[in-house]
């Protein structure tokens, strides 16, 4: 390997100006990257992977400042340098690729105006010669039709392609260095991969380093050849990727690598899964035969607490003209049922029409044709406004985004009270007994029930929100991403705490997500949707095992790090 | 788009009928007599006030009035004021006057609001933001009258810079004092919601990206931030013109312009029902005609938007 390294960050320290205080969020970060490899930067959020990153390229948010330490870029110190040197740096030299493609690009200036800024910014091309360059790049970049996206604005991209156009900005300039900021963290698992993949090809051809910022240990260990693993702003271990991956030495690695999805051993999962599976069917006929003798509407369904049948949702789209309408079909033609007591899975990318059906199912939205049945009860016919409470009891969501499912201005105690008084279920003493309950299951000090949203964690939010959705008892969860939008480390907290009270309570949950890679710690039963259309139905084992359908197949491949052999 | 506008259009029939039914009803239910408020104190012999009420329609119901009113307005005649010319004519005379008057407030407020306000939100917390935040405070709490008399007692009295009224002749140098007057308030309301915006924008991920594509801050500044900025604003300033022909009337009054207001004001004075109901049709239709302009414009800067 070369010996004069690219890029040398040495005892960085970052701080933010929080009132009079200077609170470190990067605190003594060593790093060196050599031209032409990959290294990847692998931590929670919070743990200061983004904040070094924009440190090298002096674009820190809000008071961010380094107050310490250096950081040479091939040989020259730039940290403190003035803003000249670094802006000389930026795009010519150093790249970025960002992390959220949808807020990334000015949403007013065409796709291909945005590249060719890069182009003479750096006055790598001129003239005429920009517009035929950026045609190349987004070429370059995997974009089919180049030409014409090249004169299209953001809002016409979808998310993959929004990114391809960040990739294509990133390298427009040949920079030495890329960074990439979780570049495909809110993409699709399977774009995430082509993208990945295509990045890959790319930064070896042109041979540039990257500087991968990831929370994704499996992703990070595919893509990149040295690993620094940060934790509340220190680096706590770094060296060849396979090597911490299989010889972790700080704990914090240990349980990030135990904790990934992607990575975790296969048969220690399904004899835990059986074990959950086996007491929450017990405690699940016990539930159903207590609501068979106090509810009057529900409570004859046998095994199958939910049965979809035939479920198609057609929304009708405004075209060029009013009299001419477009028919969407969203969902066609799915049907599952859902045993007492178990987990069914309903993946598929987004588009496929997977949330749709978890709304139709609630009750939220009315089906095209086709019928959800609620323990033998078609819930289409459950019109009065005590039928419907009492189904609401008995079904309960649990949202994707933890930070908007939960009313800012409500304090933890009044979102979680707040459906037991629209059920007006107890008296005030009693609410109160029952949050604590609630708190105490989800694993919550209840010194949480005074704080409002904004004062938690998204784990813990989304512990909230777990809370109020068992509240009022019910017999079914549907969880819509519920655990998408969190942290590898919170994720595997979540995903224990839902089999636990799953095995407790006897729950039945319908889980949705995009991600197969969790699916086999929750899930009994797949449901595989691809656009609207049930594709592949079948058991996790038979699903993982041997998927029957080219689209499952994908799906599989496209988990990161999955091919990685660990030493257990 | 084209089914669009022909929607909006169609859609102002109703709210043109609806207020001017309205301002029909207001105008009969004001209290006084109109005709003698047109002969003063003087007595009016029953003869002359038949004759006057009839040719005015006043002898009959309101709502019967109002359809008389539409019938001829359909073709054109907008009936007669009480002094006896058509009301077409002195609309004709007053609006160019306060259209004038008003498009000269907008640029004014425009200009020097947007300035203003990019560069108190580019330098947030500074000397010069804190004081736009301070003088707009200030603009939006007095009562414009004030700086209208302030500024005819320094600029016309004292100084003798610019004639202490307008007048007959309503040229564009004898308008600007009053069209900064009249555009005060607004430009105070221009600056603080740009500054806003900047702000706002200053801190978006994709300003983050344009400065690490290597672009100078002036740059990052002008391309990304202040155009994303005036989206807001542009919306603002639209719906803004149509208040500023609605809301000369102070300014008219102050600076004896003969415009659109001062037309309003005396009529009402005189409850001259024709009159009234023109002038206020005109400003409605001023306000359909502007919201509609402001939301094609909304689209032509913001490409996400689509109307169909």
């Amino acid at each position: 390997m070369n010996p004069t390294p690219l890029l040398e960050i040495e005892d960085l320290r970052v701080a933010f100006r929080q009132g009079k205080q200077d609170v470190e969020a990067v605190r003594g970060v060593n790093l060196t990257v050599y031209p032409g490899q990959t290294v990847a930067i692998v931590g929670e959020s919070g743990s200061g992977k983004s904040t070094t990153a924009h440190a090298v390229i002096d674009l820190l948010p809000g008071t961010g400042r380094v107050t310490g330490g250096s950081i040479r870029f091939d040989g020259r110190e730039i940290a403190g340098q003035g803003k000249k040197v670094v802006r000389a740096l930026r795009g010519s030299q150093i790249g970025l690729v960002p992390q959220d493609p949808m807020s990334n690009l000015n949403p007013l200036v065409k796709v291909g105006r945005q590249i060719a800024e890069v182009l003479v910014a750096n006055d790598v091309a001129k003239g005429k010669d920009v517009d035929r360059r950026v045609v190349e790049l987004l070429e370059e970049a995997g974009l089919p039709n180049a030409e014409q996206r090249a004169k299209q604005y953001p809002h016409e991209f979808s998310g993959g392609m929004r990114q391809r156009a960040l990739i294509a900005m990133g390298l427009a300039a040949r920079p030495r260095l890329l960074i990439a900021d979780e570049p495909t963290s809110a993409l699709d698992v399977t774009v995430q991969k082509q993208i990945l993949d295509h990045l890959d090809v790319l930064t070896d051809d042109l041979g540039v380093a990257v500087l991968l910022i990831t929370h994704d240990l499996g992703l990070a260990a595919e893509r990149a050849d040295h690993l620094v693993v940060m934790y509340k702003g220190q680096v706590v271990e770094s060296g060849p990727a396979l090597e911490i991956l299989q010889n972790p030495q700080h704990p914090y690695s240990k349980r990030l690598i135990s904790s990934a999805p992607s990575l975790a051993s296969q048969r220690l999962l399904a004899q835990q899964r059986a074990e959950v599976r086996e007491q929450a069917q017990e405690a699940a006929e016990e539930l159903a035969e207590e609501v068979a003798h106090t509810d009057a509407e529900f409570g004859g369904g046998g095994d199958y607490v939910v049965e979809a049948e035939h479920l198609t949702k057609v929304f009708t789209l405004p075209g060029t003209a009013p009299w001419r309408k477009e028919d969407f079909v969203a969902v066609d033609d799915v049907s599952f049922r859902l045993r007492r007591g178990t987990t069914t899975a309903i993946v598929g990318e987004s588009g496929s029409g997977k949330s749709t059906v978890a709304r139709m199912v609630l009750d939220l939205l009315k089906p095209t044709s086709g019928t959800v049945r609620f323990d033998g009860v078609d819930i289409s016919t459950l019109r009065s406004k005590q039928q419907q409470l009492a189904l609401r009891r008995q079904m309960q969501p649990v949202f994707q985004n933890p930070y908007a499912s939960l009313d800012p201005q409500y304090s933890i105690y009044r979102a979680i009270e707040e459906p037991l008084a629209t059920h007006k279920i107890g008296s005030k003493a009693e609410r109160e007994a029952r949050i604590r309950e609630l708190l105490d299951k989800v694993s919550l000090p209840w010194s949480v029930s005074r704080r409002f949203p904004n004062e938690l964690s998204g784990g813990q939010r989304q512990r909230v929100a777990i809370a109020r959705a068992l509240a009022l008892q019910p017999e079914v969860v549907i969880l819509d991403e519920a655990v998408s939008a969190l942290d590898v480390l919170v994720q595997a907290q979540i995903l224990s705490l839902l089999a636990e009270l799953q095995s407790e309570l006897g729950l039945s949950y319908l889980f949705i997500t995009h991600d197969l890679a969790v699916v086999r710690q929750i899930a009994d039963d797949v449901l595989v949707m691809e656009k609207g259309r049930v594709v592949e139905q079948a058991s996790v084992e038979e699903v993982y095992g041997s998927p029957q359908q080219e689209y499952t197949r994908r799906l599989l491949d496209a988990i990161p790090g999955g091919s990685i052999e660990l030493s257990r | 788009m084209a089914w669009y506008i022909g929607r909006r259009i169609l859609q102002a029939i109703p709210v043109l009928l609806g207020s001017t039914l309205l301002i029909y009803a207001m105008v009969f239910a004001m209290p006084g007599d109109p005709i003698v408020a047109l002969f003063g104190e003087k007595p009016v012999s029953e003869a002359v006030r038949s004759q006057i009420e009839q040719q005015y329609n006043l002898d009959k119901p309101f709502f019967v009035q109002w359809l008389l009113f539409l019938g001829n307005a359909a073709q054109g005649d907008l009936g007669m004021s009480f002094s006896g010319r058509p009301v077409s004519e002195l609309l004709a005379e007053t609006i160019p006057v306060t259209f004038k008057l008003a498009l000269m407030a907008l640029v004014i407020e425009a200009v020097l609001g947007i300035i203003a306000g990019f560069y108190a939100g580019l330098k947030r917390g500074g000397i010069f933001d804190s004081t736009m935040l301070v003088t707009s405070l200030l603009v939006i709490a007095v009562p414009i009258f004030v700086f209208g008399f302030v500024m005819q007692l320094t600029f016309g009295v004292k100084l003798g810079w610019a004639p202490v009224t307008v007048g007959g002749d309503a040229s564009w140098d004898r308008l600007i004092i009053p069209a900064f007057v009249l555009g005060l308030v607004s430009f105070a309301y221009v600056l603080r919601l740009t500054r806003t915006s900047v702000v706002e924008n200053l801190t978006a991920d994709h300003v983050r990206t344009a400065r690490a594509k290597g672009l100078t801050d002036g740059q990052v500044n002008r391309r990304h931030v202040l155009r994303n900025s005036l989206i807001p604003v542009v919306t603002y300033l639209g719906a803004d013109l149509g208040t500023l022909m609605a809301g000369a009337i102070v300014t008219e009054g102050i600076f004896n312009i003969p415009g659109l207001g001062n037309l309003a004001f005396r009529a009402i004075q005189q409850k001259e029902g024709p009159t009234i109901v023109s002038v206020v049709t005109v400003m409605v239709l001023i306000y359909v005609v502007m919201s509609l302009i402001v939301d094609l414009l909304y689209a032509w800067l913001d490409p996400r938007i689509r109307y169909a």
